[in-house]
């Protein structure tokens, strides 16, 4: 991570385009049936378990087997692939783009994760810090816990399976903690962001920064 | 009542499957038994048999590192059993009372399989032990989400899966830790009411050793045809994704109780119960699907149930 961060640059950019561009795939080969136009706009999961299912965005049918792909995030279908309904597509075919507008905090999280190392989950399933990582941010916090190549610092919980996940990324300390205990993380979704100690106040100035910017300019 | 363990030596369990096993498949199945039991012949292809232990999936853990550090490698498919163990635990550290008349034990299981069939190994010790407990003579033996198994709604089994990488060469096995409740029927305060052991459901002393080479046998097959079928699907054609009727999860609905039940549902349900709803079927990769009080479905991967009459 460079000393030298163009805060104007990083900030102007989100000024200028508050957007996520989330491009939605194909997650396997079927025919596709669109259940939304370009310019809908579109809700993402809800509910206290979040178990209401978002809005469904289209319908893949394989082997006599439909099955509805629903919106994981809100916003609007800014891109529709129209030329693949009623088409067979393979497998990882980008179907449609959603535009989600982002709060203060998404972008607080987006720049943070452009400067800190994000280690993310190897598989879909419930995370949470090892015992002894799990002692050590409950008695110091997570900011004081420093992790290294190789250390045992996460438990992977899937199916009753508990798997330690071993750290791979820059040695350093544990400034974001993603994952909360009991709420299943996707696939590469990140788990912790980890930057070394001594550029924690740089981090700092960029929250600091952000907040400021976004409030004035809101 | 007879808790000897000794008989449980890898010859004459590679003689059950072959003489009892293995004949009883063919009767009841129409998939290849016979390659199936050779893909799952690693299992108990080493067993060490202790009198007491502290806990057995440590002692695997140091079998482990032992082995590498003396420059071998640990055989696939070792078991090590004990007739008690002085401090077993669950998850989330729940006792879990060992005492001598009952099956404890961890067996180790390369972790040679797809990312897509993983989710399936921690159905395959409930199906095992129950399959087990029905040819003894518990017909009520019953599976809940994702392994326990039940006796008239007590606990009789539980199993736990861990993921060890092994230090020197770095290879990535599954711990799975086996605790059957069979001849054992004294349970402390906090056990009572809630665990059960089969001798007490049956009314008659169990042939532990004879019990222990059912279950293990069992698990042979279901491991084997876990492997067996990865080969399938992979002559199939593959894909990203195993949406297919898997042969495990079919014979998990057969002999579990927990679809159409009412239940509570949490990661630690004991400790922190989230909330309820219906379990309405189970996914194709194993994960539990819940019909909420509003209409809502989700599928849940991980985590435990109890069932509302529990409560």
């Amino acid at each position: 991570m460079s000393d030298e961060i163009d805060f104007d640059e990083i900030l102007g950019k989100y000024h200028s385009d508050p957007y996520e561009y989330v491009d939605i795939y194909a997650s396997h080969t079927g025919k596709i049936h669109f259940l939304v136009k370009e310019g809908d706009d579109v809700d993402a999961v809800s509910g206290e378990w979040k178990h209401i299912p978002g809005t469904a965005l289209f319908e893949i049918t394989r082997e006599k087997n439909p099955k509805k792909v629903t919106a994981t995030t809100n916003g609007v279908v800014s891109v529709l692939c129209a030329e693949f309904e009623g088409k067979f597509v393979e497998a990882g075919e980008k179907l449609m783009t959603i535009r989600h507008p982002l709060k203060k905090k998404e972008i607080i999280e987006f720049i943070l994760k452009e400067v800190l190392y994000i280690f993310p989950a190897p598989e879909r399933a419930k995370y949470f810090f090892s015992p002894d990582v799990q002692s050590r941010v409950d008695k110091k916090g997570a900011r004081e816990v420093s992790v290294k190549p190789g250390d045992e610092i996460i438990i992977m919980s899937l199916m009753k399976r508990d798997t330690p996940v071993y750290y791979s990324g820059e040695q350093g300390v544990i400034h974001s903690v993603y994952f909360k205990p009991g709420v299943s993380v996707d696939r590469g979704a990140p788990l912790i962001g980890v930057c070394p100690s001594d550029k924690l106040p740089i981090i700092q100035k960029i929250i600091n920064k952000v907040k400021a910017e976004w409030d004035q300019n809101d | 009542m007879n808790n000897n363990l000794s008989l449980l030596i890898p010859s004459i369990l590679d003689d059950y499957v072959a003489t009892v096993e293995l004949p009883w498949r063919r009767k009841e199945s129409a998939l290849d038994s016979e390659t199936i039991f050779r893909y799952g012949a690693f299992a108990g292809s080493v067993i060490r048999v202790y009198p007491s232990l502290v806990r057995a999936m440590d002692t695997v853990r140091d079998y482990i590192r032992t082995c590498e550090k003396s420059g071998r490698s640990v055989a696939n498919g070792s078991l090590i059993v004990a007739s008690t163990l002085s401090l077993s635990k669950g998850r989330f550290s729940r006792t879990w009372h060992a005492p001598p008349g009952g099956l404890w034990g961890c067996l180790l299981v390369a972790d040679t399989f797809l990312p897509q069939f993983r989710n399936f190994l921690p159905l395959i010790p409930g199906i095992a032990c129950c399959e087990a407990l029905h040819q003894e003579g518990a017909s009520m033996a019953a599976i809940r989400w994702v392994n326990d198994v039940l006796l008239e709604g007590k606990k009789q089994a539980g199993f736990l899966i861990e993921g060890f990488c092994s230090p020197v060469y770095k290879e990535n096995y599954h711990l799975l830790g086996f605790g059957l409740n069979i001849n054992n029927e004294s349970f402390p305060p906090e056990l009572r009411g809630i665990a059960v052991s089969l001798s007490q459901v049956l009314n008659r002393p169990i042939e532990l050793s004879s019990f222990a080479l059912s279950f293990l046998a069992k698990l042979r097959y279901y491991l084997g045809l876990l492997l067996y079928e990865e080969e399938q699907w992979l002559a199939r054609g593959a894909g990203d994704e195993y949406l297919d009727d898997h042969p495990i999860i079919q014979r998990w609905k057969e002999l579990s109780d927990t679809l159409g039940k009412r239940v509570q549902f949490g990661y630690n349900v004991m400790e922190n119960p989230q909330y309820q709803a219906i379990a309405s079927d189970l996914a194709v990769d194993g994960g539990l699907i819940l019909k909420h009080d509003d209409g809502a479905s989700s599928v849940e991967h991980s985590g435990e149930i109890r069932y509302c009459e529990e409560y």
